[in-house]
């Protein structure tokens, strides 16, 4: 999903490399800035990569829905380990068994039965 | 000429002990694979462990921060627990393999992968960091252990380490010792039944002198107080030779499996007598990865039969009237000699009992299941009894831990090679060495 926008993918000014840069350009990549310390532990906005954007038409919904995409990010949290090679009610269960206390709302979700149970990497790795 | 008497005025009682297996955690037939790899295990052992180490760290020095590897900042000091990795220039990597220019040192060397370059670097989920400064020596520490560091970070983005707090020996249960009455356990490994080294003879003189049919009566009411006998690995040795991808034909399949129809009759007779646990080693007819599966009933006909028989998992974890055993067959210590040095190899058992891991090179160079929600290899009670089979020589003592643990550590020689079974006693933990030896001229 785009959610950066279409201008954080296409650059519109040429990124200042010399020194001469006055510093009144104004650095059009600053709305999607990310600290360098919490980039580790994120996961929410770059699920997409940009690759699926160059072919030219966005891919702006895929063939997931938001309860997958809740799901995405549970497999995406580092805090709960890694996500491949497990089904994601192993690692939910895991999870709460070492008390980590994972959202409950992906627990239910799982245990619904209507999503994928499979990690996102499954078949893909 | 006088007619010999036969003694029936005594009847010898062995002592009997109470025993409870607690090798549940090494199962593995609970587990399915789902073609996972090793990063669930060091993700469980990191995320126990650090939960361990944080707790102890703030009675250490509870006044410096603790962060991630991710969070530190260049000059300040904190502390950082994470899973220790050594990398090591002359460790065997499958790529060598392919390389295209062979130099002239031997692709795998096999006794110690060490080199005075080797480096530590400690990793967490978030990153890792070179471990720089003086007070880690690379060669006394493993791939795989979970450590915390206090130090900080220098300008050339390694860590500086100051101190280092390892987890430490868990708490143990005291024991009422010395009001018991005295009863031994004996240990043996390296049986390796079968192979060119091992003698019949000596292992008849062993398995006699356990079921009390050797010597006079003071010598029978010694062996009564045998409450248990523990073979801890490598008890057959199969020809190899017979198993280089051809068919075999029925004279060779009947020489396959000689040796174990020679050890299920030692193993019969030993049954008959004193309760006997068997753990698998190396060498036996178990799977390779730890932990190894016990050797299947089918294997032992005539011993399976008794249930005084018990074939265990290695590692294995016991209990004898509430004195709590583990052990295992030599692989986890043999594996750590190989990729760092210490005086002894009691002084690598003293290690693994302080990092609270049996295994810490596992996965990494020791073979093993890949568990995904937990690391049975975690010691979570501190032992009274720490053994490891198929060692070289004989070697023991006592380890203090710094709560008042007491633990004897006892390397079990290969029978085959020395002759040598060790007895425990349980009454004040001290052990020594039954030697068996055939030789009539010395």
């Amino acid at each position: 999903m785009a959610s950066g926008g279409i201008k954080g993918y296409y650059r519109q000014r040429k990124s200042s490399v010399s020194k001469f840069a006055s510093k009144s350009k104004s650095k059009p990549k600053s709305s999607t800035k990310i600290s360098s310390k919490a980039a580790a532990s994120l996961g929410s906005d770059r699920v997409q990569p940009s690759a699926l954007i160059s072919h030219g038409s966005l891919d702006l919904q895929g063939d997931y829905d938001e309860s997958e995409e809740l799901l995405r990010q549970f497999d995406m949290d580092m805090a709960y380990g890694p996500c491949i090679g497990m089904r994601r009610l192993d690692r939910w269960e895991r999870a709460n068994s070492l008390g980590m206390d994972p959202p409950k709302k992906v627990g239910d979700l799982l245990r619904g039965g209507k999503v994928g149970l499979e990690c996102l990497w499954d078949g893909r790795v | 000429m006088g007619v010999m008497e036969i003694d029936t005025a005594k009847n010898l009682q062995r002592k009997q002990s109470l025993y409870q297996n607690l090798d549940e955690k090494y199962g593995i037939h609970k587990e399915q694979y789902r073609g996972q790899q090793y990063s669930h295990m060091y993700f469980t052992r990191l995320h126990h462990m650090r939960n361990l180490l944080y707790s102890l760290v703030k009675k250490w020095k509870p006044h410096l921060p603790v962060c991630k590897v991710l969070g530190l900042e260049e000059g300040k000091e904190c502390i950082i627990v994470g899973t220790l990795y050594k990398h090591m220039k002359l460790k065997p990597t499958i790529l060598d393999e392919y390389s295209k220019e062979r130099s002239a040192v031997p692709l795998v060397k096999s006794h110690n992968f060490m080199h005075p370059e080797d480096y530590l670097v400690l990793e967490d989920e978030s990153g890792r960091v070179k471990l720089g400064g003086t007070l880690l020596e690379p060669s006394l520490f493993v791939t795989g252990l979970v450590v915390a560091l206090h130090g900080k970070e220098t300008t050339t983005g390694q860590f500086l380490v100051q101190d280092i707090h390892e987890a430490g020996l868990p708490s143990q249960i005291e024991l009422p010792l010395d009001s018991r009455e005295d009863k031994y356990v004996i240990f043996v490994s390296g049986l390796s039944v079968g192979s060119t080294t091992s003698n019949p003879l000596q292992l008849q003189l062993l398995v006699d002198h356990i079921t009390g049919h050797l010597g006079d009566e003071k010598e029978q009411s010694i062996a009564s107080l045998i409450v248990r006998v523990v073979i801890a690995g490598n008890s057959v040795e199969i020809p190899q030779g017979l198993l280089n991808g051809q068919i075999l034909v029925s004279k060779d399949q009947s020489r396959l499996s000689e040796p174990i129809k020679e050890l299920d009759i030692l193993l019969t007779q030993l049954a008959v007598a004193v309760p006997l646990d068997i753990m698998p080693g190396p060498n036996d007819p178990a799977n390779f990865s730890l932990p190894q599966q016990p050797l299947h009933r089918c294997l032992f006909p005539g011993a399976s039969a008794y249930n005084t028989f018990m074939s265990c998992t290695n590692p294995h974890s016991f209990e004898v009237d509430d004195i709590r055993f583990l052990g295992t067959s030599g692989q986890n210590i043999d594996d750590i000699a190989k990729y760092s040095e210490a005086k002894s190899n009691l002084d690598f058992m003293e290690r693994t009992l302080r990092w609270r891991h049996i295994a810490p090179t596992a996965p990494n160079t020791l073979g093993c299941y890949p568990f995904t929600d937990r690391d049975p290899f975690f010691i979570e009670n501190c032992p009274h009894i720490y053994f490891v089979g198929n060692q070289r020589k004989y070697e023991t003592c006592l380890f203090r831990g710094l709560e008042g643990q007491l633990v004897r550590l006892i390397a079990i020689p290969k029978f085959c090679e020395t002759g040598v079974a060790i007895a425990l006693n349980m009454r004040n933990l001290e052990c020594h060495a039954l030697s068996f030896s055939t030789k009539l001229d010395s």
